[in-house]
């Protein structure tokens, strides 16, 4: 067995939360509390996406003006640039000196947890508010034909993931509600002590659908509801309770969906007819929230070998693919980012020719970040994979074993 | 078939340990399998898991990533690091379904020339009964 190290385990879920009633649909009832926040949380300002004016598209925006915050809400029909991204973009170069609240879809914040460890997001002043996701759309189909996508994006809602229309990515996602929740103990509370991702997170599934709750997950986060008057005294055992029923279903979705692509894809074969369309464009490394290099070896001339090395490479194949290395450049992706990868599906979005590549990114990461007992974005405290490490750990990869003298002989006696 | 087949194999070598070790088996004349082909890094801790994946999809039948034993690293902990590294590697080959045993991770100091000579021509005799990398062949990648 190999040493991990303890797991500090999700964000407890506070027992109570506080309710906003919903008389005029869960959507306002959501934009209501993000004015309140703003009106009474002692906050400066939001980061939230907000409608753009006579299109069918949200922008993310930071805002402070109540007029804009009408037409704010942290759940668009589609997800056009991750809100890590977002977040990042604002927050790299220095610490914000406003008090900020950033409002996101769960993969989001988890993007941006990711982020901070890798030091492109600043955390200290600002406030994470996560809420229930339905899921979105595909991007592209949205695009071709948006009054449609809106139709389609009012069903989302009601029908709770088992939507025809949704992403893929979302099909099968299985961390749509509070972050820490899907990976902790399936029963009873998780420990007091676990540190938790987000501040506040906004619960639709509650049993009382004429209203939303406000969980307050971190000391600040409740520290700010108290501010708006708000007050916590609702249980959210029922909330949980219907968060784990569906998440339980999404997990087992979420494996067979794997099991079935393990079948389609493992094998060089295979493996090679899922990129075979690809079209070398780098979208999906562009709009990943964690691929986040200044400088991508994959975008310079570094890659390039002199023309002579490549006619010598396709005179031993008898044929060479130009340009080259197609493959190179999702494995070696893969290889950067993939223990932080937070399956927001993002990638296969922008695809222009529809190659699977969140599919094949998030089955890799399930099946990677367990190696580390690690799950990107769920916990602040936990150090990434690469960063960290125990001295005696996996001796099953290094000959000889660095592990102690009782195992090592137990590798020799196997030998 | 297997006597004609010679493997190419591609070997991360750290200046520190492994890369001296291989000066000290020339010297001391021990026969090295002349599969290998050593790159000098200055620390296992600098293979970056794309050098594998970079030599593997080339066509190499093998990749050897060697640094010193642990807790002799000069950078005391790049190869801790580089651990770690192999273990997703490793994960990665498994989980798409790519033969993770042509790739490894092996602790030889600046003083073991013999054991470099000897954990090279093992690895080269375990490629040789694996046969050429199957990528090797491939023009579509
Ligand atoms: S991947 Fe999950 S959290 Fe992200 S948009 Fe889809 S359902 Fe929501
Ligand atoms: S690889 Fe794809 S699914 Fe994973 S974090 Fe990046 S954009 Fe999201
Ligand atoms: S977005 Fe699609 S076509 Fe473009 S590089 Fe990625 S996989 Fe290839
Ligand atoms: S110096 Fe040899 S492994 Fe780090």
């Amino acid at each position: 067995m190999t040493p991990h190290q303890e797991r500090t385990g999700p964000g407890a879920v506070p027992a109570q939360a506080a309710f906003l009633p919903a008389p005029e649909g869960t959507k306002k009832a959501v934009t209501d509390f993000l004015k309140t926040l703003m009106d009474q949380g002692g906050l400066d300002a939001l980061l939230v996406p907000v409608e753009v004016p006579d299109t069918p598209f949200h922008a993310w925006v930071m805002v402070k003006k109540s007029e804009v915050l009408d037409k704010a809400h942290p759940l668009p029909p589609v997800m056009s640039v991750q809100g890590g991204r977002a977040l990042s973009s604002l927050t790299k170069h220095g610490t914000p000196w406003l008090h900020i609240a950033a409002v996101m879809r769960p993969c989001e914040a988890r993007a941006a947890v990711e982020l901070a460890k890798l030091k492109q997001v600043r955390l200290d002043n600002v406030v994470l508010i996560t809420i229930d996701c339905p899921g979105a759309l595909p991007l592209a189909e949205y695009v071709a034909d948006p009054e449609k996508g809106q139709e389609r994006y009012k069903t989302v809602a009601d029908t709770w993931h088992e939507n025809e229309f949704l992403r893929p990515a979302c099909a099968r996602c299985h961390r749509f509600s509070l972050t820490g929740l899907e990976d902790g103990p399936s029963e009873g509370p998780a420990p007091d002590d676990a540190p938790a991702s987000v501040d506040i997170h906004i619960g639709l599934l509650g049993e009382d659908q004429n209203g939303i709750l406000l969980l307050p997950v971190t000391p600040s986060g409740a520290e700010i509801l108290k501010k708006t008057g708000l007050e916590a005294d609702r249980p959210t055992a029922g909330w949980e309770s219907r968060v784990r029923d569906l998440l339980k279903k999404k997990k087992e979705k979420r494996q067979a969906a794997h099991e079935e692509f393990r079948k389609d894809i493992t094998g060089l074969d295979r493996f090679l007819t899922v990129f075979d369309p690809c079209i070398n464009c780098h979208n999906c490394m562009n709009v990943c929230p964690v691929c986040y290099c200044q400088q991508c070896y994959f975008d310079t001339q570094t890659q390039f070998c002199t023309s002579s090395v490549y006619m010598d490479r396709a005179r031993k194949r008898g044929a060479l693919r130009f340009p080259p290395d197609p493959l190179l450049f999702h494995l070696g992706r893969m290889s950067h980012m993939v223990l932080s990868c937070v399956s927001c599906g993002a990638c296969e979005d922008a695809c222009p020719v529809s190659i699977p590549v969140g599919k094949v990114f998030s089955w890799v990461a399930d099946e990677t970040q367990p190696a580390f007992g690690y799950s990107a974005g769920t916990d602040r405290g936990d150090p990434l994979p690469l960063q960290n490490f125990l001295k005696e750990e996996f001796c099953e990869i290094e000959t000889p074993s660095a592990c102690g003298q009782a195992q090592s002989t137990e590798v020799k006696e196997n030998a | 078939m297997s006597d004609a087949y010679n493997p190419r194999i591609v070997g991360f070598l750290c200046n520190w340990c492994a890369y001296t070790g291989a000066d000290l088996a020339g010297v001391s004349r021990a026969r090295v399998s002349s599969s290998l082909h050593a790159i000098r890094v200055m620390c296992s801790g600098r293979i970056d898991p794309l050098y594998v994946i970079m030599a593997y999809l080339k066509g190499a039948d093998g990749v050897m990533g060697m640094g010193c034993h642990p807790g002799d690293c000069h950078y005391l902990k790049g190869n801790y690091n580089a651990r770690r590294r192999f273990v997703m590697l490793e994960s990665i080959f498994k989980t798409l379904g790519l033969d993770g045993k042509r790739i490894g991770l092996w602790w030889v100091s600046a003083s073991e020339g013999k054991r470099f000579a000897q954990v090279t021509n093992e690895f080269t005799e375990l490629m040789k009964t694996k046969g050429p990398n199957p990528f090797r062949e491939e023009m579509f990648i």
